[in-house]
């Protein structure tokens, strides 16, 4: 862990900027990685809703981050054999958990479809089946853990690469997605 | 040089202290009870494996820091450098905070108050990967020190049963109809929560050699990869499972056969056990059919996030005193779950190394390979 992304990762993690795709490329550059690719949600003012996820209701968190990592993915062309996904959010999916609190407080149901979304390994999991990434699958609470766990993951030998996205749901809701991998010679670096 | 354990604390349904968690899980005794701590009313299933009261989960959470800190004879100046990686589902006051106070209540907010309670100044990192978030951050503080980046971390997990997550695993139909835990066994119904804190402290073996701290178990070995198969079920064949077991074996250059206990995820689920089972016998060939196993859920509850560094915490603990734990509720044999199942009380043996490995939703998976001291 270097203290360095720890800092700088505050910025993004606490600011409400839309424009956040090349903040977390950045700090990814920071912590001694290449990007392959980004993606994001919203790119653009075409971007009103992101689009839904069969499985998935109630919140926007886990289509944020599912398509702002496939767009992510989709640039990147070819992946590794183990590609890691570290899925970061300060707050996970505080819709879903805000209406489950709801309907446990008021006596309402709680549908079956919930029980699936309550930790953010779900989400990963979709993303990890639909484009059978095999490397670890790890949720933490910031961009910078998540950025010096993928730097971890492909020094230790556990991950070729690695996705790390960012998902904030709040106004307005964003993700952000790089796909990291080692520097290698050529890189500048 | 294998990243070594000096300090473990744990709080559970069995009361306070990591030799109470042992004392439990030895026994076989499941701590399942009804539900007092929040109204239960409406939902098909009513127990779990609770503490009495309501505790608080960051002073909870702080006290074990501390304790494993004490155990570890860690004093002041020593920990002041340690990271903390706190596996947590969350804030538990997240969900019904007014929107601008959402913030402070951050999963990386309450590790940092609990750093700073236990006056650990290092990198701080909040894991919230379900049920393997803890034993991912202990994998992790094991690389992070074998790559010679860190002296010593301390892990800590924790969950409280708390009415939320309990709504959402009944509405799942997760939650055993029989009140009962019965990892691997014909007739299992499914999980049960459970009360959980934990904390260890994991230090490179000349950190603590050069303090002369108590080593109580080597970590050589660790893994953790993904099914890439599904949202939340396993895949049946346990390839992530079996390529976690497998990264782990290797890194140390341990042999399966080599591998005298695992502690299982055990969730008590039908298809979770069998696709756990064949991971097993995946990731340990041959081995896997005479391997004692037991998951100590079946005792202690699943404790979500918080279960991996308890279970870790048993394994060593069990390792230490020359008993495997009891895998209770079981039955009888299902056909699907072909394992040398510890069911009929602890176990005496002393095996050299013990597998605890843990499962979660999204394909995730992890393990750990545990030496004895």
């Amino acid at each position: 862990m270097t203290a360095e992304v720890l800092l700088t990762a505050g910025a993004t993690a606490g600011s409400g900027a839309v424009e956040a795709p090349p903040t977390l490329a950045e700090q990814a550059a920071a912590a001694g990685l290449a990007v392959r690719a980004t993606g994001a949600w919203p790119e653009s003012t075409v971007d009103t809703k992101p689009p839904g996820l069969p499985g998935f209701v109630v919140s926007t968190f886990s289509p944020l981050v599912a398509e702002a990592a496939s767009r992510c993915l989709t640039r990147a062309g070819d992946l590794a054999e183990r590609t890691a996904i570290v899925l970061c959010s300060p707050l996970g999916d505080v819709t879903s958990a805000v209406h489950v609190a709801h309907a446990v407080d008021t006596g309402a149901r709680v549908g079956p479809l919930l029980f699936f979304q309550s930790v953010p390994n779900a989400v990963a999991g979709h993303l990890a089946a639909q484009w059978g990434l095999t490397g670890p699958v790890a949720c933490l609470g910031s961009a910078a853990g998540g950025l010096d766990l993928a730097a971890l993951l492909i020094a230790d030998g556990s991950a070729d690469e690695a996705l790390v996205v960012l998902a904030q749901q709040g106004e307005p809701d964003r993700a952000t997605a790089v796909l990291v991998a080692p520097v290698t010679e050529g890189d500048g670096s | 040089m294998s990243p070594v354990v000096t300090g473990v604390a744990a709080v559970s349904a069995f009361g306070r202290g990591a030799d109470a968690l042992l004392a439990g899980a030895l026994a076989g005794t499941p701590a399942f009870r009804p539900v007092e701590r929040f109204d239960v009313t409406g939902r098909r299933v009513g127990v779990a494996a609770t503490m009495a009261g309501s505790p608080d989960l960051g002073t909870e959470l702080a006290g074990a820091v501390d304790d494993a800190c004490a155990d570890a004879e860690l004093t002041g100046p020593a920990r002041a450098g340690s990271a903390l990686l706190l596996a947590v589902h969350g804030d538990p006051a997240l969900a019904r905070a007014a929107e601008a106070d959402r913030p402070r209540h951050s999963a990386d907010a309450l590790a940092h108050r609990i750093a700073d309670a236990c006056g650990l100044s290092g990198p701080v990192r909040a894991y919230t990967s379900a049920c393997v978030a803890a034993s991912t951050a202990v994998a992790d503080a094991a690389a992070t020190i074998a790559l010679g980046r860190a002296e010593r971390i301390v892990v800590a997990a924790g969950y409280l049963v708390e009415p939320d997550q309990f709504a959402l695993f009944d509405a799942g139909r997760a939650l055993a109809t029989d009140g009962r835990v019965r990892p691997f066994s014909d007739g299992r119904t499914g999980l049960l929560l459970g009360d959980g804190i934990a904390a260890i402290v994991v230090e490179s073996a000349d950190a603590a050699r050069g303090r002369g701290a108590p080593v109580l178990a080597r970590i050589p070995g660790w893994g953790r990869a993904g099914d890439a198969y599904h949202v939340v079920q396993p895949r049946p064949d346990g390839a992530g499972l079996s390529a976690a077991i497998r990264g782990a074996l290797d890194r140390a250059g341990v042999a399966a056969g080599d591998v005298g206990y695992v502690n299982a995820h055990g969730s008590g689920t039908p298809q979770s056990d069998a696709a756990e089972t064949a991971g097993l016998y995946a990731g340990l060939g041959d081995a896997a059919a005479g391997v004692p196993v037991s998951s100590t859920k079946s005792t202690h509850g699943q404790a979500l996030e918080a279960s991996g560094l308890l279970e870790l915490v048993i394994t060593i603990l069990a390792l230490r005193a020359g008993r495997l734990p009891v895998n209770a509720g079981f039955l009888g044999r299902d056909a699907q779950c072909p394992l040398d199942v510890i069911s009929d009380g602890p176990r005496a043996a002393s095996p050299a190394y013990a597998l605890s490995v843990n499962s979660a939703f999204g394909g995730a998976h992890t393990a750990l390979l545990v030496g004895a001291a």
